[in-house]
């Protein structure tokens, strides 16, 4: 389970109907883009604001896909998302949850 | 050869290794100097020192076995050197593996007048991190400049695949019967995409099982019956044993073989002829077992994935036992499937690496041949597309790229439209193939004023077929913690390569100059929460002499663990305290297996087994029994193989010391349900709290995906799968803490909670401070300073040293 900001649809920039060879062929645009250094393709927009888009996102991204169940999955998050934000936001985004490793012991997950 | 691509596939086996090379349309096995398309890995070293590769070497493994290798395949990554005493040299698996390297690539080169320097090279689905870097090692040593290793199961899918006319769906099935190993993959094509639906295998099947079942029937029939753990019979059997596999081989033709051999065996001082009649019906009726318990790997997997004989598309056999009629048969009966025709078994999987090489660009040829003239530009295209219209994507290096470009199909048939470049020197055009066909596209520049730019390189090339995602990580990567857990990095399954960086905080101080201080951070590898289930594959060591200020308890460090398409495993540690990185991984060998340890190792899974055995029949769990009477089999195997290791062959030993590994990890499992009552309790209070706290403060898609996650609970529960339940438990209890993290009193929560415990921090002054000031905090409702307090409070928590021990003595948290 990805979180609402890596959903791999955000990722890739495409909408939850794309047929997979379409996902396929976005994908490696995007990888070639990226190889290059294309400005454009740097970030990708997500409900919490503006993420970075790297090449291990974007193969994630793809390889999910493939899956019919994390494709099921990925549908739904991003079906339900908000509307993602072209722009960052003006507080800074919580830092993601790793970096507080006690949290997650609480909570009884992998630390 | 100058103008096509050429992708070189090798194949290193444990018994024959191959070659393939493949040219974008047309995939062609190598054949050696002898004309025989698979070379038998075997290296031989005579007293002069001069090395024999093949089946010239395999012809001395009789009369001079002292000074002849084989299945050195199965001792990559040990470490452990082998003698030839006749040239007094003593040589590595892997310096081994590079001979046999070297003859395929002097084979390539005679054949197509290329040094080739770089190919992909298949190894076994479940190699181990160690053994893949001895892999790698070897082809460096037999002068590639560039590698990538490919799981076998994958390549013969791949080659398997790529050949099959119809893109006709449903799922098949690669039934890999390996010398040593057999893996059994089940395979869908959708959209020209291959797609690995699962996998499963034993590592402890394979064809030389088959010919030891055969020499265990010879030898009983002989007026002194040698034995496997006698170290003095080990050339009588040797020799029997060759005799056993050449009478295989003739039976898979004929009804009778006589087995009979130029010189009596040597037992116990005894002289021993050796003239016998083996029939098909003899060793059909041995082998039938053997084949009876990969098929039953077959059906686990397809019942895993919802399939029944009947429901498969179709077979192919990979592997020289495959060629056994038995073997064929029995296949074709069990699974009520056709067996695919057309494939050769003992080339597919070089034939799939060759493919495979095109898909990762992997040009053997030496980089560049001709020099660079016109503008240079970058591009960015699949060498291999299932998609009839893929992207390419350009830059123009330096300044004044040319106007515009196009691309023409070298068929004349089809040119895209002009397009503008930008004032970067960027492009993107879509360029359209012609279907399983290589398309060679002339790059046509134009500056502002109309005239044509000379471009470098002038064209490109890509062939359009079958493709398969990133290989997929075979298991969970992550970093043993001091509590004794493992903080996944990499889930199985991710696609490689791969690269992850999770901060860590030091539990311990690192005192500058000072060479016992050592922080240890430990890699393993496995599907198990807890570290110790887990493998150690290589540690991050950050040592006192080599700081360049001492490192305080809590500092943060940053680790990032980096794979790549082959599995190789590289990682970093930053410490920003002391801005410097730290990047020497201890690759650990794969241990040294010796008798000894061995003999206490199963003597150790023999008391668990009782246990659990008991446990299992106290409670009634039937199906537990039947999973751990399958274990007690494994055990009866491995013993064999200790037995054999006593007498001195330590490929047994490797053999042994896997098995039970495996055993040791299925036991984990066991010991998991044994936890059955308890677990599910668990899981009906996690339920109803995330329940609830996702109800009240989670979002639209978490209360959907929770729903799934119960479901899924549910499933598991009803299954009384132990281990898919926790697994689902974990993302029940990421949903749920994700929506309570979300409320301000999360954080007052976990003060409270950390406050509670302020006795037993390393730094009482500095937890005394903290807590005072994240009073304050409450009382101003500040969550944010609040939530810096907690995590400094958690810092000053120490870790307990059994939990240490577990977690591979980590320094980390």
């Amino acid at each position: 389970m990805t979180t609402l900001a890596e959903n791999p649809f955000l990722v890739l920039g495409l909408s939850v109907d794309t047929k997979r060879i379409e996902i396929e062929r976005e994908a490696q645009k995007l990888l070639g883009m990226l190889e290059l250094g294309f400005a454009a393709v740097k970030s990708y927009a997500t409900p919490l604001g503006p993420r970075e888009r790297t090449a291990e996102a974007v193969r994630a991204a793809v390889a999910a896909l493939r899956d019919p169940y994390q494709r099921l999955v990925a549908e739904v998050w991003a079906r339900h998302a908000p509307a993602p934000i072209e722009t960052a936001p003006q507080v800074a985004p919580a830092p993601p949850a790793e970096t507080h490793p006690g949290a997650r012991r609480t909570f009884g997950w992998r630390p | 050869m100058a103008e096509s691509p050429l992708y070189v596939g090798i194949d290193l086996g444990t018994t024959n290794s191959a070659a393939a090379v493949f040219d974008g349309e047309h995939v062609s096995v190598v054949r050696n100097s002898l004309g025989a398309s698979v070379t038998p890995s075997v290296v031989r070293v005579d007293k002069q020192g001069r090395i024999t590769v093949g089946t010239r070497a395999r012809r001395f493994i009789e009369q001079d076995p002292a000074n002849t290798a084989a299945e050195f395949k199965r001792l990559m990554g040990t470490g452990r050197a082998i003698d030839f005493p006749a040239a007094g040299k003593q040589l590595k698996p892997e310096q081994l593996s590079a001979e046999v390297l070297k003859a395929l690539r002097q084979d390539i080169q005679d054949q197509l007048g290329v040094a080739v320097e770089r190919a992909v090279i298949s190894v076994p689905a479940l190699f181990e991190l160690p053994q893949s870097a001895a892999t790698s090692e070897a082809a460096r040593l037999a002068g590639f400049a560039r590698v990538e290793l490919l799981q076998e199961p994958i390549a013969s899918a791949l080659a398997a695949g790529w050949r099959a006319d119809d893109d006709g769906g449903g799922t098949w099935l690669v039934f890999d019967l390996g010398g040593g190993t057999f893996d059994a993959s089940l395979l869908e094509t959708r959209d020209g995409l291959l797609r690995v639906v699962g996998h499963d295998g034993d590592n402890f099947l394979g064809g030389r099982d088959f010919d030891w079942v055969i020499t265990e029937h010879l030898a009983s029939q002989l007026a002194v019956v040698p034995s496997r753990n006698n170290p003095d019979h080990t050339s009588a059997l040797r020799a029997l044993r060759l005799a056993a596999e050449d009478a295989k081989i003739e039976l898979s033709r004929g009804d009778r073989a006589q087995v009979t051999l130029a010189q009596p065996l040597v037992v116990d001082g005894q002289d021993v002829e050796v003239d016998l009649e083996l029939t098909r019906a003899t060793i059909e009726r041995l082998c039938t077992p053997l084949v009876d318990r990969a098929l039953e790997v077959c059906l686990r997997l397809m019942q895993g994935n919802g399939l029944v004989p009947g429901k498969l598309a179709k077979v192919v056999l990979v592997g020289g036992p495959t060629v056994m009629p038995i073997v064929r048969q029995r296949v074709a009966a069990k699974l009520e499937a056709t067996i695919a025709l057309g494939h050769d078994p003992m080339t597919l999987v070089a034939q799939g690496a060759a493919l495979y090489a095109a898909t990762a660009s992997l040009d053997g040829r030496a980089a560049s041949q001709t020099p660079m003239t016109g503008r240079q530009v970058w591009l960015q295209y699949p060498a291999v597309s299932s998609d009839l219209t893929p992207h390419v994507v350009g830059k123009f290096i330096g300044e004044g790229a040319p106007a515009k470009i196009k691309l023409v199909r070298n068929d004349g048939a089809w040119s895209s439209p002009e397009a503008p470049i930008a004032a970067d020197g960027t492009f993107i055009m879509s360029v359209t193939l012609l279907a399983r066909r290589a398309c060679t596209f002339e790059l046509v520049a134009t500056a502002q004023d109309g005239e044509r730019v000379a471009v470098s390189p002038p064209a490109l090339t890509i062939v359009q077929g079958l493709t398969i995602g990133d290989p997929p990580l075979s298991r969970t990567l992550g970093v043993a913690l001091a509590n004794g857990h493992v903080q996944v990095y990499l889930e199985r399954g991710a696609p490689l390569p791969a690269r992850r960086t999770f901060t860590h905080h030091t539990v311990e101080t690192v005192a500058r100059g000072s060479k016992e201080s050592v922080l240890r951070i430990p890699i393993v590898q496995g599907e198990m929460d807890q570290a110790h289930l887990c493998r150690l594959v290589g540690t991050l060591d950050i040592g006192g002499d080599g700081v360049r200020d001492t490192v305080p308890t809590g500092s943060a460090v940053e680790v990032t663990i980096e794979l790549d398409r082959g599995g190789r495993l590289s990682a970093r540690a930053l410490v920003p305290a002391i801005d410097q990185v730290f990047e020497h991984v201890a690759h650990l060998l794969v241990p040294d297996a010796s008798p000894e340890s061995l003999d206490s190792a199963i003597g150790d899974l023999r008391r668990q087994l009782m246990d659990l055995r008991t446990d299992a029949f106290r409670n009634g769990l039937t199906q537990m029994i039947e999973k751990l009477d399958h274990l007690e089999a494994r055990l009866s195997e491995a013993e064999r193989d200790i037995d054999a290791a006593h007498g001195g062959d330590a490929d047994a030993a490797q053999r042994a010391r896997r098995a039970l590994l495996d055993v040791d990890g299925t036991m984990a499992d066991a010991h998991l349900a044994r936890k059955w009552p308890e677990l599910e309790s668990e899981a009906r209070s996690l339920a109803i709290g995330a329940t609830s706290t996702v109800g009240l403060h989670g979002s639209d898609a978490e209360r959907v995906l929770l729903q799934e996650v119960l479901a899924a609970m549910e499933r598991a529960r009803g299954e009384k799968d132990a281990a898919e339940l926790e697994r689902q438990m974990r993302l029940a209890r990421r949903l749920s803490s994700a929506a309570f993290n979300r409320t301000a009193e999360a954080w007052e929560w976990y003060f409270d909670d950390a406050a509670s415990e302020v006795s037993r921090t390393t730094d009482l002054p500095r937890a005394q401070k903290l807590v005072a000031e994240g009073k304050k905090a409450v009382d101003k409702g500040d969550t944010e300073s609040l939530r810096k307090i907690v995590k400094e409070l958690w810092a000053l928590l120490p870790e307990d040293s059994e939990a240490r021990k577990r977690g591979f003595e980590s320094g980390v948290r």
